[in-house]
């Protein structure tokens, strides 16, 4: 009888160039078609960003109308958190995640390919829309009674509730697959409290999703049907309510914050020890903490509507509440600086974008606490102050930690290493860029500029800020150039990688750069947090002197 | 006929091993999240209800429905003896009898149709449309999600009895009798909540 070893190949191997990539069900395969269709998401999305800074670059501009305008900002906000920032972190987590767990595949990979497709057709249906009419134009959070019939004729809306529908439904079924992957594929003897952390942000990640979106799924379908069955949910008129649309919406928005950080985080607590030649300080912490701010992001979400005439006791709990998950975040931060300290820091593009995140989000964290305090919320309400908290979380985090991402596992993904000097170049450009943005943006918004607005006249002293914001964003433009130049000339180079670049810790560098179609030859047996630090260092072996 | 192969149907070569950490108990784990991730997405719309009955003055639509509760009482109860079918459609596959199965799972089947007949004939008699002011809406938005997830519950019984019939099914091998049983179950406690919530209360 042929060995195991022996046999893979026949079953793994798929039939031909192109029905491979189509009907593939490889957790790899499905991994990179995430990743690189995200990629494409993220430059339109990116020239939609350019296309606002550059109306809004001097005083009265002329190169976009206002509803062209009101346009490519919904498209920006919708492309970057459901088409850019939920799919690269899903992309990752479908190629490591069962790499890092020591598994073949994902739990349900028929399943796993359905979630990917879901979300091809939900972007599709929602840039189709271009085509028939005109893009929905109500901004991210669509806000009732905006959007209804009489306010929003046209199809417009129905394009961005049925393709929020389905890319609600795909997220959903593929977190779905990750919690029973991470719960049930583990290697033996990987117990909860040796499983790496970015698997650990996967699976909170993965249970906000899955408890979250069933409610925009709800409120979607709420939408759809008053607009075309002629319900009254969002119309005060007919008995129904405005409000509601907001309860919902952010019932589900503010986990989904979460959803886009939560990743990050992971990937930076992958990415920090393998840098600092130290396993992750305060593991079991950054793990609860994880847990945390899980648990808390369900309980925060009326801080998005304190400007709504909620009552005062309904304010301070909110507002309380909202500091309370700035704890679990604080925790992580020291966990990364205290892993880096006394550390063997070794400065590569992977470990200046983690460091690049900590940074940056640690600005967006902290002007977040103030938003969280109801009088300065008040005051800031829908200014570009929001504009440019949010922009360090998500760009300034979720961004950069998704590129640490890229460059810490390119290698595994390709058997080539990104070329360091064009990565630095990247990441010096797009971190003076993003600040030359949304710097200020901040300064801006403290200013009084209200955010959606789509030009301004001058003589209110916004003029050299929006200058210097659209400076950046050309910078930023730049810098992602760079990025695509990089894995494009790499990809055409030779491999050069070798299996474990990094000197790192955890199972996916164990085998071959790519990886086996089946992964793994035998199924690894795990010891300690880095079961390939103990593979490589029998006599150091993290098992021997502590766990 | 160890534990790992006895559940899990992986078209799997001779010599070759299920992959390593698959454990027992993975359609359950699945389910429950599932049906997690279902509670959330009722509770969403029976908030909705509950937020914009709060807000209500004219509540005379729900005074109609209270006064006619025979026929969905009936349905109601049905809908319970059709739970109870089910479970025994599960017990009778613990005990190896996929004959008895058979049978439970099309009286099951025949059951949740009848039931979904009963509360389309309901809706249709009671004269509601969507468009009828915000309780209307959602009155038929709760009621065919729940007809979709009966009808889903249709179509998994349909294909458990196939596969029944089939012989796929035996005493220790029944995992997606399990899983749709247990889909069932919660179909059936969603619509108890949903009779409270929209007749009785």
């Amino acid at each position: 009888m042929a060995t195991q070893a022996e046999t893979f190949p026949q079953i793994w191997v798929p039939r031909s160039k192109f029905l491979e990539w189509v009907l593939t069900t490889n957790h790899k395969r499905i991994g990179i078609l995430y990743l690189s269709s995200a990629m494409v998401f993220f430059v339109v999305g990116g020239l939609e960003a350019l296309l606002i800074r550059i109306q809004l670059a001097q005083p009265n501009g002329t190169v976009l109308t206002a509803e062209q305008y009101n346009e490519v900002f919904t498209m920006h906000g919708t492309t970057m958190i459901f088409l850019v920032a939920m799919p690269l972190s899903i992309g990752f987590g479908n190629y490591i995640i069962p790499l890092l767990i020591g598994a073949r595949d994902m739990a349900f990979p028929r399943l796993n390919a359905l979630s990917f497709w879901l979300f091809i057709f939900g972007g599709l249906v929602m840039y189709s829309s271009f085509l028939f009419g005109g893009a929905p134009d109500a901004g991210w959070f669509a806000y009732a009674p905006l959007t209804e019939k009489a306010f929003n004729a046209g199809m417009r809306m129905d394009f961005w509730s049925l393709g929020i529908a389905l890319l609600g439904i795909s997220s959903t079924v593929g977190a779905i697959n990750f919690i029973v992957t991470d719960l049930q594929l583990r290697a033996r003897g990987m117990s909860l409290a040796r499983t790496p952390i970015f698997v650990w942000a996967n699976f909170v990640t993965s249970f906000i999703a899955v408890f979250a979106l069933p409610a925009l799924l709800a409120a979607v379908i709420m939408l759809f049907l008053d607009r075309n069955i002629g319900t009254h949910f969002f119309i005060p008129q007919a008995g129904g309510n405005a409000l509601l649309w907001q309860n919902l919406f952010w019932f589900f928005g503010h986990p989904e914050v979460y959803i886009l950080i939560l990743p990050a985080m992971g990937i930076i607590s992958e990415v920090v020890p393998v840098f600092s030649r130290k396993p992750l300080f305060g593991y079991m912490t950054v793990a609860f903490s994880t847990v945390a701010i899980g648990v808390i992001s369900f309980t925060v979400w009326a801080h998005h509507m304190f400007a709504t005439g909620l009552s005062d006791v309904t304010l301070y709990f909110y507002s309380a509440d909202s500091f309370l998950i700035g704890v679990p975040t604080g925790v992580k931060i020291f966990s990364w600086l205290g892993t880096m300290w006394g550390g063997k820091v070794r400065f590569k593009t992977a470990m200046l974008m983690a460091i690049g995140f900590v940074s940056m989000f640690l600005i967006g964290g902290i002007s977040g606490i103030h938003l969280a305090v109801v009088p300065i919320d008040w005051q800031v309400e829908d200014s570009y102050y929001v504009v440019s908290h949010m922009h360090y979380v998500l760009f300034g985090g979720a961004i950069f930690g998704l590129f640490a991402g890229a460059y810490y596992w390119f290698p595994k993904m390709t058997g080539k290493l990104l070329d360091e000097t064009l990565g630095k170049v990247h990441f010096w450009l797009m971190l003076v860029g993003m600040n030359m943005i949304f710097g200020p943006m901040a300064v801006l918004g403290l200013m009084g500029m209200p955010r959606r607005i789509y030009t301004y006249p001058s003589g209110f002293g916004w003029d050299i800020w929006n200058l210097l914001a659209t400076v950046g964003a050309f910078l930023t433009a730049l810098s992602v150039l760079f990025f695509l130049i990089n894995v494009f000339v790499t990809l055409r180079g030779p491999a050069n990688a070798g299996n474990d670049p990094w000197d790192a810790f955890t199972l996916e560098w164990t085998v071959s750069s790519p990886p086996p179609e089946h992964n793994f030859d035998e199924t690894p047996t795990v010891r300690s947090r880095r079961p390939f630090w103990d593979l490589k260092h029998p006599d150091l072996a993290d098992w021997k002197h502590n766990r | 006929m160890n534990k790992t192969a006895s559940y899990s149907r992986m078209p799997l070569r001779p010599g070759v091993q299920p992959p390593a950490g698959l454990r027992p108990g993975t359609s359950r784990v699945t389910l429950l999240i599932v049906l997690g991730s279902e509670t959330v997405f009722f509770g969403t719309v029976i908030s909705a209800y509950l937020y914009l009955r709060a807000t209500q003055t004219n509540l005379a639509f729900t005074q109609q429905l209270g006064a006619q509760l025979a026929l969905p009482v009936a349905n109601t109860l049905l809908l319970i003896v059709s739970a109870l079918t089910a479970a025994l459609a599960g017990r009778s596959i613990r005990r190896g009898n996929v004959k008895a199965l058979s049978g439970w799972l099309l009286v099951t089947l025949v059951l949740g149709l009848v039931f979904v007949a009963g509360q389309a004939f309901d809706y249709l008699r009671s004269g509601m449309h969507p468009a009828d002011q915000a309780f209307g809406g959602v009155f038929f938005t709760l009621m065919s999600f729940h007809a979709l997830h009966m009808l889903a519950g249709v179509v998994v019984m349909a294909i458990a009895l196939v596969r029944a019939r089939l012989g796929d099914f035996t005493a220790r091998r029944h995992d997606a009798i399990d899983v749709g049983t247990g889909f069932w179950y919660y179909v059936v406690a969603v619509w108890v909540v949903l009779f409270a919530v929209l007749y009785l209360i």
